[in-house]
């Protein structure tokens, strides 16, 4: 249980942080999320409960903090992230076996993948309201540009979170009990 | 699947459910309440940001002082740092000094603002200020700099205010062009393509025939923004199937904003 509110605490600062990670003009002004990367790795690590618990909060907070409600109107309902969150989580949860017995790379990849996929979901509901469907090579790679930077931070963030599951004596892990 | 789970997926769903039936203004008062409580980190995020920066500069100098002597390093490091403290200050009083002719020479009523935090969203452009209903901001108020508009305020809750920068596809502005009787609608681009966003001016005539170097200024036609706000300078027209569209760079440089003005209305 420490360990699932530390990961709420986590993500509680890294959604503050990314406000002030600038974003890279070498990769077409790509931003840096770091949150999903914590997520999906609370998403292999927690029960399947807590890990829906951790979707929703991580989801209102991407809502809250980056939807915007321009002339009366919003463009991605608030909820929206929850569900993204949701689903993607529960996909990762899945993927539990592999992270038991020790697979972190493919997790890596996923993580990456899948902040890419929340990323491409926005562009397509706000496309949905605005209208005119673009797709140039900036918006493949502002798209593509947050997934290959969680690849590339993510086996360094698992192994913090690792650590600090350590250090918390959190020790859920029924697969690898089966293993075992 | 064991009951737990089936429970757990239940309330997951009622509390989906309940978000997802948020209208606008619920959700509005929803983002205003969560910046409201995170804004006492937003504000000290952006002073250690600040922190940061100020001790990078500062080992930027020492990596030259290196290739000198020890002795000269340790004074010049001295001296540098007071150095480095004394043009913070100078430039924070230029800064300021300036802010304050303008908004005694402003024929509007204004409120100084800073920028604690910039958009974390890749389709957005937005910057949080630390001003709010406390200070006298409301929704869809102007904000602008000395050298000409910034955007207008959406959400806002008692300390801080999100502003919708010019740059976002989404803000829209009445526009007339210097030294013509052409009007249209500036608005953003989906896309940040550069560290220097290009604003679009729609709905011209296809006989405009506007000049680069053009201004481009607020109508005051729609409401929230006064007439006479300076947007930014023409630098290509041309003529599309049914009307004419203008590419303008912005007056004000939105990528490195510091200090901005909330208008409240007019002297």
């Amino acid at each position: 249980m420490i360990f699932f509110v530390l990961l709420l605490v986590l993500v509680l600062f890294a959604q503050i942080a990314e406000f002030f990670i600038p974003v890279l003009p070498w990769l077409y002004n790509a931003h840096v999320y770091i949150v999903p990367v914590i997520v999906f790795y609370g998403a292999m690590a927690l029960p399947f409960p807590l890990m829906l618990a951790l979707a929703l909060y991580a989801g209102l907070l991407l809502d809250a903090l980056t939807v915007q409600v321009i002339g009366g109107k919003v463009e991605i309902s608030t909820g929206t992230s929850i569900l993204l969150y949701g689903v993607l989580a529960g996909i990762m949860h899945g993927l539990r076996p592999l992270f038991a017995r020790g697979h972190w790379e493919v997790h890596c990849v996923m993580s990456g993948v899948f902040t890419s996929l929340i990323v491409l979901a926005q562009y397509l509901m706000i496309t949905f309201r605005r209208g005119s469907l673009v797709f140039t090579r900036e918006v493949w790679w502002q798209i593509a540009g947050p997934g290959l930077i969680a690849i590339a931070v993510a086996p360094i963030f698992f192994w913090l979170l690792q650590w600090i599951a350590r250090m918390t004596a959190y020790s859920y892990g029924p697969e690898r009990e089966r293993l075992q | 699947m064991s009951r737990t789970y089936i429970i757990a997926l239940l309330i997951f769903g009622a509390i989906l459910g309940y978000f997802l039936s948020f209208g606008p203004t619920t959700t509005q008062k929803f983002k205003a309440g969560v910046y409201q409580l995170l804004a006492p980190f937003l504000t000290s995020g952006s002073g250690l940001k600040k922190q940061i920066t100020s001790v990078r500069s500062g080992l930027k100098s020492l990596e030259q002082l290196e290739h000198e002597n020890s002795a000269l390093q340790v004074e010049n490091r001295e001296l540098r740092a007071t150095s480095q403290g004394l043009r913070d200050v100078e430039h924070e009083v230029n800064r300021l000094r300036h802010a304050l002719n303008y908004r005694e020479r402003s024929v509007f009523k204004l409120i100084a603002a800073e920028i604690i935090a910039r958009d974390s969203s890749t389709w957005w452009r937005t910057v949080t200020i630390n001003r709010g209903k406390r200070d006298g901001v409301e929704t869809d108020m102007p904000v602008v700099t000395d050298t000409g508009l910034v955007g207008k305020t959406t959400t806002v809750s008692g300390t801080i205010s999100i502003v919708l920068l010019i740059s976002d596809e989404n803000c829209r502005v009445a526009a007339s062009i210097e030294g013509s009787r052409e009007q249209g609608i500036v608005s953003g681009e989906r896309l940040k393509t550069g560290m220097t966003p290009l604003l679009d001016l729609n709905f011209l005539s296809k006989q405009a025939d506007l000049k680069p170097a053009q201004k481009c200024y607020t109508s005051g036609v729609g409401g929230v923004f006064p007439s006479g706000l300076l947007i930014g300078t023409v630098k290509s027209f041309r003529v599309r199937e049914l009307d004419g569209q203008a590419q303008l760079t912005p007056a004000v440089d939105l990528s490195h904003l510091e200090d901005v003005f909330v208008v409240t209305g007019r002297k």
